[in-house]
């Protein structure tokens, strides 16, 4: 017999259970998901059994792409280097926004000063040839000319581009995302993340500790401009926190005494003057 | 000069200024509550961040919602269009004021609560109406008319089903319907009818699951309240919590007994003490409520509203009118 309302309460009975089940949700800062070794977080292209791209350079996907956001470079079957699109249009619309992602203004190519500064065109050239001129090195062919340099300049990400057929606006928004000065350098730059997952996990304590270990506020410079220290959301420092980045390097997730440690590990290093500090990059592979 | 009147002036100002200030942690403690249950019932945690055990997150809310910006359509009928939250938030802080939390704990202790409560109830369709209308915004009209719709069709079974109760008990007074309880059982006993078309109705006339076609937050932007931002939507959303807890609460006062006890209230407890203990039952029973309401809530798909309007005019309102005959008949045979 059928009583009404009877399989609402059935219905109410079994919500009211759900409450008391376990949970199923991953509570991030605290407890960290476990990721395969092989776990990149980012696309890839696959290869076929024999080490090649399976991409055959056929644009079909970046002709789709509805906010061209798809763009490639390669060897097509003659092995002769093709490469998609007008370079004039996508370097002139997209170079302002990598500027503007760099936190730069706009349109500095118009500045003469930075462009004509000279680089060691010979030595990038060797730079490039030592990593085969894979597209996959270009963070740490980066860390080369930031190490030499302090910065990145405009005329080496040039080069850059050119010899590794890689479009200027890649290029350019590659360097503005990872920790590279775009700048000529004034001594360290620590920079606290400020994402919520940093915070929840004590990213706070942290810029409290290296602000008053530095003797500095955040968004200040030392008086001798050796260093600097900011907070901010994009270290992309990936289930790390919480994460601090000290020039091109990302640490997590620390402890205030492991932060505080590399800040005086580094400050022991400048006063030995093995390096002049502005030239005191590092290479930029991330600590797991 | 007569003392009394003053007395009784002042006595009215406190209550209806406690009974004003009691709305905002109500609203805040039944929005958690319906937060931290719906999440229970989808194996989430629901808010753990904010405080202990993530206990202030709908003040935190509540507090946003302050700091927001309040925007007023340009065509908007201005004056209107800053009344409408505030009638239907009174109407629901107006309708708090017959509730018999405990004895000597009743802010009016009317002896027409009942009909003051179903008028006063009346009044918040005025505001929602009235909100639609001065949008100047035809969805926002149209979600008013269907709010006006849903709200005035179930207002009649809710009224009739308590009618019976009040044939029975002799009153219309809260405090002696609740005394009339203690010496004859629980109203539940005599009006099951009754308070299943008023548990029914009185979803459909707060707009809760499965009847909440009026602002149907997963599909309509809001319904009447399309247009409003900041704190004037925060009335709006606060008025719709607490009149979840009024409705739990007369309906438990209806035909749950109020504040007595399951079992016999103890007789040496009068005073402050016996009003500590109405209260505690009170409020026990009416989270009981709305706790139920929110498992609802999380259980049930939204009826359509060809369903709503034939269940009103076909099932609850017939039922309603039957279960008055016949508990008026059974008064005068039986000499209740």
């Amino acid at each position: 017999m059928r009583i009404p309302g009877f399989g609402i309460l059935k219905g109410v009975r079994q919500t009211a259970r759900n409450y008391w089940a376990p949970k199923v949700t991953n509570q991030y800062p605290e407890s960290r998901p476990t990721m395969p070794d092989r776990w990149r977080g980012r696309l890839d292209l696959i290869y076929d059994p024999f080490g090649e791209h399976k991409c055959e350079v056929c644009f079909q996907c970046a002709q789709v792409c509805p906010v061209e956001a798809i763009d490639m470079s390669g060897f097509d079957s003659e092995g002769r280097r093709i490469r998609y699109g007008m370079p004039e249009i996508y370097d002139e619309r997209k170079d302002p926004n990598a500027y503007r992602r760099a936190g730069l203004a706009a349109e500095p190519m118009r500045n003469a000063a930075r462009w004509d500064e000279a680089i060691d065109t010979a030595w990038l050239h060797h730079v490039i040839d030592g990593f085969g001129g894979r597209p996959e090195a270009l963070v740490a062919i980066f860390s080369a000319i930031q190490e030499r340099y302090g910065y990145l300049p405009e005329r080496a990400l040039r080069q850059v581009s050119d010899e590794m057929t890689i479009h200027w606006a890649q290029v350019f928004g590659a360097a503005g995302l990872g920790g590279f000065r775009l700048l000529p350098a004034e001594g360290h730059l620590v920079t606290v993340c400020s994402c919520a997952a940093c915070r929840f996990a004590g990213g706070d304590e942290l810029l409290r500790t290296l602000s008053a270990e530095l003797g500095i506020e955040p968004g200040e410079a030392t008086d001798d401009g050796s260093w600097s220290l900011e907070a901010s959301d994009e270290v992309a420092a990936g289930a790390q926190a919480p994460a601090i980045r000290i020039d091109t390097l990302v640490y997590g997730p620390l402890t205030v005494a492991q932060a505080r440690h590399l800040v005086e590990e580094r400050k022991r290093a400048d006063a030995r003057g093995s390096r002049p500090a502005r030239a005191r990059a590092t290479v930029a592979t991330r600590e797991s | 000069m007569d003392w009394s009147l003053v007395l009784g002036l002042g006595r009215f100002l406190l209550a209806t200024t406690l009974i004003l200030v009691l709305t905002i942690p109500t609203a805040f403690v039944v929005i958690q509550l319906e937060l931290k249950i719906i999440a229970g019932a989808q194996l989430r945690y629901g808010p753990n961040r904010v405080g202990p055990w993530g206990m202030f997150q709908s003040t935190i809310h509540g507090f946003k919602v302050l700091a927001k910006e309040d925007h007023i359509p340009d065509q908007a009928d201005r004056a209107t269009f800053t009344l409408a939250p505030w009638m239907v938030y009174m109407a629901a802080a107006m309708s708090m004021l017959v509730i018999p939390f405990a004895p000597g704990a009743i802010a009016a202790d009317f002896n027409i609560g009942i009909v003051y409560f179903f008028a006063i109830l009346g009044l918040s369709v005025v505001g929602l109406l009235v909100a639609g209308w001065a949008s100047y915004n035809k969805y926002s009209l149209l979600g008013g008319l269907r709010s006006a719709a849903q709200m005035v069709s179930y207002e009649i079974p809710l009224t009739l089903s308590v009618v019976g109760a009040v044939v029975l008990a002799g009153t219309l007074n809260f405090r002696e319907l609740i005394e009339w309880q203690r010496a004859h059982g629980w109203m539940l006993i005599w009006q099951p009818v009754g308070l299943g078309i008023f548990y029914i109705a009185s979803l459909a006339e707060i707009n809760r699951t499965p009847f909440d076609m009026v602002e149907a937050d997963s599909e309509l932007v809001a319904g009447p309240f399309t247009e409003y931002s900041g704190m004037r939507f925060g009335f709006f959303f606060f008025a719709e919590y607490v009149s979840l807890f009024i409705m739990s609460g007369i309906l438990v006062s209806l035909f749950f007994g109020g504040w007595l006890a399951p079992w016999p209230f103890p007789d040496q407890l009068d005073g402050f003490m016996g009003t500590l203990y109405g209260v505690l039952w009170f409020f026990i029973k009416t989270y009981l409520f709305i706790a139920l309401a929110v498992l609802l809530r999380a259980t049930l798909i939204r009826v359509r509203v060809d369903q709503l309007m034939g269940a009103a005019w076909k099932v609850l309102l017939p039922l309603a009118m039957v279960n008055l005959i016949v508990t008026a008949i059974a008064v005068v045979v039986f000499n209740l």
